[in-house]
């Protein structure tokens, strides 16, 4: 039994840890510094940088680690008061841009103007960038904001030995997954595809998006480009809703408009699911304490509509550094973002388990071990990866469209009637935030 | 029970003021009056009056943020004119109507029937106290979570002793069908205790004589239950029911972790139609209105109860 | 009741059935959490129901680097004891204020009438005035605000209660010992005191588990030095997943001391009540 490893190893870290911390104490030339993160699978990765980072430099990070409910409430209090508790706000991609907006995170080369973000970093859609002059994302005339934390985008994890069996082939097209999803599904011993339906924050959207994007639709036209027409009624909408429901339907959950994120990642683990799209859950699949599927699952990027290209939604986390607190705690805080992005770090971050944000390191020996499989998969959808918002009105819309998908799935409502319908409220926010975005003609039967 | 101490302290004062003859004791008695009520004013004044205030204000204003600093423009009744159009919270003030009067009237009952047994056994008395409090120590968070695994349709242990007896198993969270009642069902495993130890406590203080002298005029346990008992508690079973009530209405955790208010609204209760608006969506000029108008509502409601369970204890 | 004793040994039977079936109906969920604090994530999510027991949820619990367990049970400690004596203290003398000290009838009308209308907000809505009240004069992330949040909250509970009980006190011995020469401070330890025990009993341990329970308004005035049990048990509630062994053993842990508790002030109460009932 592991459960005596394990005790052994927790009263070795009880007693040498006080140890760790005085002899390098006196190597500390930075002030310490607070980081405010939610509880996540990849967390213990983060944690294991970190304390490399104590070690190695003497500095002090303490983490406030909050359930992932409260983090985003945590931040906007903590920087809108008079000085931020916090030195480091870990953010997510459905939030990053009201912390930008209101001006609360100060640009990263205003702390240090020689500070560049490494070659190797990827910058999800450009997201590390602002131009607060135009209020836009920009690469070429925006400020350098944050430095990525996680890359996380959704990713189809599916049976490779059952695939194996039935001789099936890795999805491309959802067409693919479809045949796949079928030949597997086997209620209710087996679900041939488990899809998120529940309506939450950013959830059921989250999850649709892959599936409207690769058909040509969406809900905002370009929010890159400022065309702000409301597409959520579009026919290309409608025939990727009408696939996710197809699947849902034909091999899914028989109450996919129940599903949350951790019931279908509940699915996958106990062997109940044949194929799921979500973030990646490797670290949970591959431990035999919470998966009776380990070694089991292959990884690949979300499938597309035929002629388009796979289209995961972004939902990264990115570290930005609050304006409200003084300029040493600043200086900290970038040192360690400094160091967090370096190759080095980046190499422990993976190998500690968590999905690392340099390209180098992604695309690096280490995807072809077994235990890192997934590094191919997530690599590739990275390239095809976009921001869902790019406006900072997202937490609106999503009311919105969490409501209105939900319903279409849980069948209270007809697709037609739903999309139009969310259109309409859609219409009603974006306009009332003041942009110009123009309604598509309805859709009819 | 608030009504009733009021009656109480108005026939109390005239008296009280006559016979503080002299003016010494007098002052002694005032010093002493505002020293003990001070620190529950001071705490009021500062932790509730405070907020609300702010509140208040807040709803009149929509607040904006750019370069770190809060621009607050004055919108009138806006916010308020806008909730009539909200189909969210029309669909969650009737979900929570629905959800605290069929919870907390199961909960009455069945706290007092409890209440009733407990009291008349002579044995276990103890155990089946301890038992019954039990639920109410245990943080709304983690019954959510263990609630949810129950009802799981895959896992649950639920769907698993309903399909033991061929049962087709249900998705007890996630159909519109069963989500209201199941979070009712959680609720009601919650509560009923709370209920169950006010209404002992009330039980254990009714006169004995009273009960004695039926017993020799030969009145049946149903008789003594019905013309005694019931209209001896009819009070603390107004403060429990008005107080479980109000509880109920701002019923928040559990629907969090187990349903998020969905599928669809079927869930979606005020407290947190309230938390989506003022903080997930960062509209806290909308969604004070929104908790203004709710307390407004729930204020009417008690008065409503408290005017009615008065004149029934008038009457009898 | 005393009409129990001359109860036929079949109704006594029944009602202990009815009784059996409804403690078996609340212990059901408790067995589960214990029984999953003991089990890995598969073999819980699997429902095995014959499992290996394993203790690593509970060492992960108390001694995994990621976890502030120790330090979480100690704050709610502190924060809960302390929240309700103050609120017992505050209620108390504000009971008795109002209830025997002639106050004007409209600020009895507006005490109660305030603590029900604060007793509807949801707190929720507070939390955030709250924090940035507390974040201007330094009292976030402290013990005395958490405290003083917790008062607070649980005053208008307390009030209600506490009114009730002190009403009940009979006015003649409060006169007699006004006779007798007893100053305010008298009377409240010696007459008031000891008749509202059960009172204090009943609502301070009701102050006392809400306290232990509170989790939004903690959430967001606390960070890792002050945070209490829920947020620590909140925490299993990942971004994707439910550790729901791990989130077990913390309840299980948690739900110690309210039930030594109320094993200890079970009797307390039940004496306190019996002689309630005598007088």
């Amino acid at each position: 039994m592991n459960f005596s490893a394990k005790i052994r190893g927790a009263l070795i870290a009880v007693f040498t840890l006080p140890l760790a911390f005085m002899s390098v104490s006196h190597a500390q030339d930075q002030v310490p510094i607070t980081i405010v993160i939610n509880q996540s699978p990849w967390f213990a990765g983060f944690q294991t940088v970190v304390g490399q980072y104590q070690e190695k430099t003497g500095n002090t990070v303490s983490l406030d680690v909050n359930p992932f409910a409260g983090s985003l409430e945590k931040q906007r209090s903590a920087v809108r008061s008079k000085e931020s508790p916090y030195d480091i706000l870990i953010m997510n991609a459905g939030f990053f841009i009201e912390m930008y907006k209101g001006g609360f995170l100060s640009p990263l080369n205003d702390i240090d103007p020689k500070f560049a973000l490494d070659k190797d970093l990827y910058t999800f859609d450009d997201s590390v960038y602002w131009d607060p002059s135009t209020n836009k994302i920009d690469a070429k005339t925006g400020k350098l904001m944050s430095v990525p934390i996680n890359p996380f985008i959704p990713i189809l994890h599916y049976r490779s030995d059952l695939y194996a069996e039935k001789g099936l082939k890795v999805p491309e097209t959802w067409d693919d997954l479809l045949a796949n999803a079928k030949a597997l599904n086997n209620p209710p011993s087996m679900y041939g595809i488990v899809q998120r339906g529940a309506r939450g924050t950013f959830d059921v959207t989250y999850d649709v998006l892959p599936y409207i994007w690769s058909y040509g639709g969406g809900l905002l036209k370009d929010q890159k480009a400022g065309d702000y027409t409301i597409i959520v009624n579009s026919p290309e909408t409608k025939a990727g809703m009408e696939m996710y429901l197809k699947l849902a339907k034909e091999a899914g959950h028989p109450s996919t408009a129940g599903q949350t994120q951790a019931n279908v990642l509940q699915n996958m683990a106990t062997g109940k699911a044949g194929n799921i799209i979500a973030v990646l859950a490797a670290s949970i699949f591959d431990d035999p304490n919470q998966s009776a599927v380990v070694d089991k699952v292959g990884f690949a990027p979300p499938p597309h509509a035929p002629g388009f290209q796979s289209s995961p939604g972004l939902g990264h986390w990115l570290g930005g550094i609050p304006k409200n607190i003084p300029g040493d705690r600043q200086k900290a805080a970038l040192a360690f973002l400094n160091w967090f992005q370096s190759k080095d770090a980046q190499m422990a971050y993976a190998e500690a388990g968590s999905p690392p944000v340099s390209r180098a390191v992604l695309e690096s020996d280490l995807g072809n071990q077994p235990k890192y499989r997934w590094m191919k998969a997530l690599s590739k959808g990275l390239t095809t990866a976009r921001l869902p918002f790019f406006i900072p009105e997202s937490a609106q819309i999503l009311a919105i469209t969490e409501l209105g998908f939900n319903q279409i799935i849980s069948g209270q409502t007809t697709v037609n009637d739903g999309l139009n319908n969310m259109a309409k409220e859609m219409e009603k926010v974006m306009t009332a935030a003041g942009y110009k975005a123009p309604l598509l003609p309805d859709l009819k039967d | 029970m608030y009504l009733s101490s009021t009656e109480n302290a108005r026939s109390a004062s005239p008296e009280g003021l006559v016979e503080n003859g002299s003016l010494q004791p007098l002052n002694r008695d005032r010093f002493w009056r505002n020293l003990t009520l001070a620190p529950a004013i001071l705490l009021f004044l500062a932790l509730t009056i405070l907020p609300m205030v702010n509140l208040a204000v807040l709803s009149l204003h929509d607040i904006d943020w750019a370069q770190g600093l809060s621009s607050w423009t004055y919108v009138g009744l806006k916010h308020y004119a806008s909730l009539a159009a909200d189909s969210l919270f029309k669909a969650s003030i009737l979900n929570t109507l629905v959800f605290s009067t069929v919870a907390v009237s199961v909960q009455m009952v069945l706290g007092f029937a409890l209440a009733l047994l407990t009291s008349s056994i002579v044995h276990g008395r103890l155990f089946y106290r301890t038992v019954f409090l039990l639920p109410i120590l245990v943080p709304g968070i983690i019954i959510g979570a263990i609630w949810k695994l129950m009802f799981s349709f895959d896992f649950g242990v639920l769907n698993q002793m309903a399909g033991a007896i061929g049962i087709m198993p249900r998705d007890w969270l996630g159909d519109a069908t069963y989500s209201l009642a199941s979070i009712i069902v959680v609720d009601i495993w919650h509560w009923t205790p709370f209920c169950f130890l006010l209404l002992l406590a009330s039980l254990e203080t009714l006169p004995q004589d009273v009960y004695e002298a039926s017993d020799i005029d030969g009145a049946t346990r149903w008789q003594s239950l019905w013309y005694i008992t019931i209209p001896l508690m009819l009070p603390a079973i107004a403060v429990t029911f008005v107080f479980r009530l109000i509880l109920a209405f701002k019923v928040f955790d559990e629907v969090y972790l187990l349903t998020g208010g969905g599928p669809g609204t079927s869930t979606e209760v005020v407290s947190f139609t309230i938390f989506r608006r003022f903080f997930t969506e960062d509209r806290p000029g909308y969604g004070s209105a929104m908790s203004i108008t709710t307390f407004a509502f729930i204020a009417l409601m008690i008065i409503v109860v408290s005017a009615v369970t008065r004149r029934k204890g008038s009457t009898s | 009741m005393s009409a129990a004793y001359s109860a036929p040994l079949r109704s006594t039977l029944f009602r202990h059935g009815l009784l059996v079936i409804a403690a078996a109906l609340v212990l059901f969920p408790f067995l589960w959490i214990v029984a999953a604090a003991f089990k890995t994530q598969i073999s819980l999510l699997t429902g095995q129901l014959l499992f290996q027991p394993t203790l690593a949820n509970f060492v992960n619990v108390l001694f995994s680097s990621t976890s502030d367990y120790v330090r979480n049970f100690s704050n709610s400690l502190v924060i809960a004891s302390a929240s309700t004596v103050l609120v017992l203290v505050v209620a108390t003398l504000a009971a008795y204020s109002l209830q025997c000290m002639q106050w004007p009838s409209w600020v009895l009308h507006s005490m109660l009438g305030w603590s029900v209308i604060f007793h509807m907000v949801p707190p929720i809505t507070l939390a955030g005035a709250w924090y940035s009240m507390f974040r201007t004069i330094g009292l976030d992330n402290t013990y005395t605000g958490l405290i003083l949040a917790h008062t607070t909250l649980n005053l208008p509970m307390a009030l209600w209660m506490m009114g009730v009980f002190v009403r009940d006190v009979p006015k003649e011995l409060i006169e007699a010992a006004k006779i007798d020469g007893a100053g305010t401070p008298r009377i409240l330890r010696h007459v008031i005191v000891p008749l509202v025990r059960p009172g204090l009993a009943a609502a301070g341990i009701l102050s006392f588990i809400f306290s232990w329970n509170e989790f939004a308004v903690v959430l967001t005035l606390s960070q890792r030095q002050t945070a209490t049990v829920p947020v620590a048990i909140g925490k299993y509630a990942q971004e994707n997943t439910i550790a729901y062994t791990e989130m077990a053993a913390a309840s299980v842990l948690s739900m110690m001391p309210a039930v030594l508790l109320l094993l200890i002030a079970q009797r307390f109460i039940v004496r306190g009540l019996t002689t309630g009932a005598v007088k």
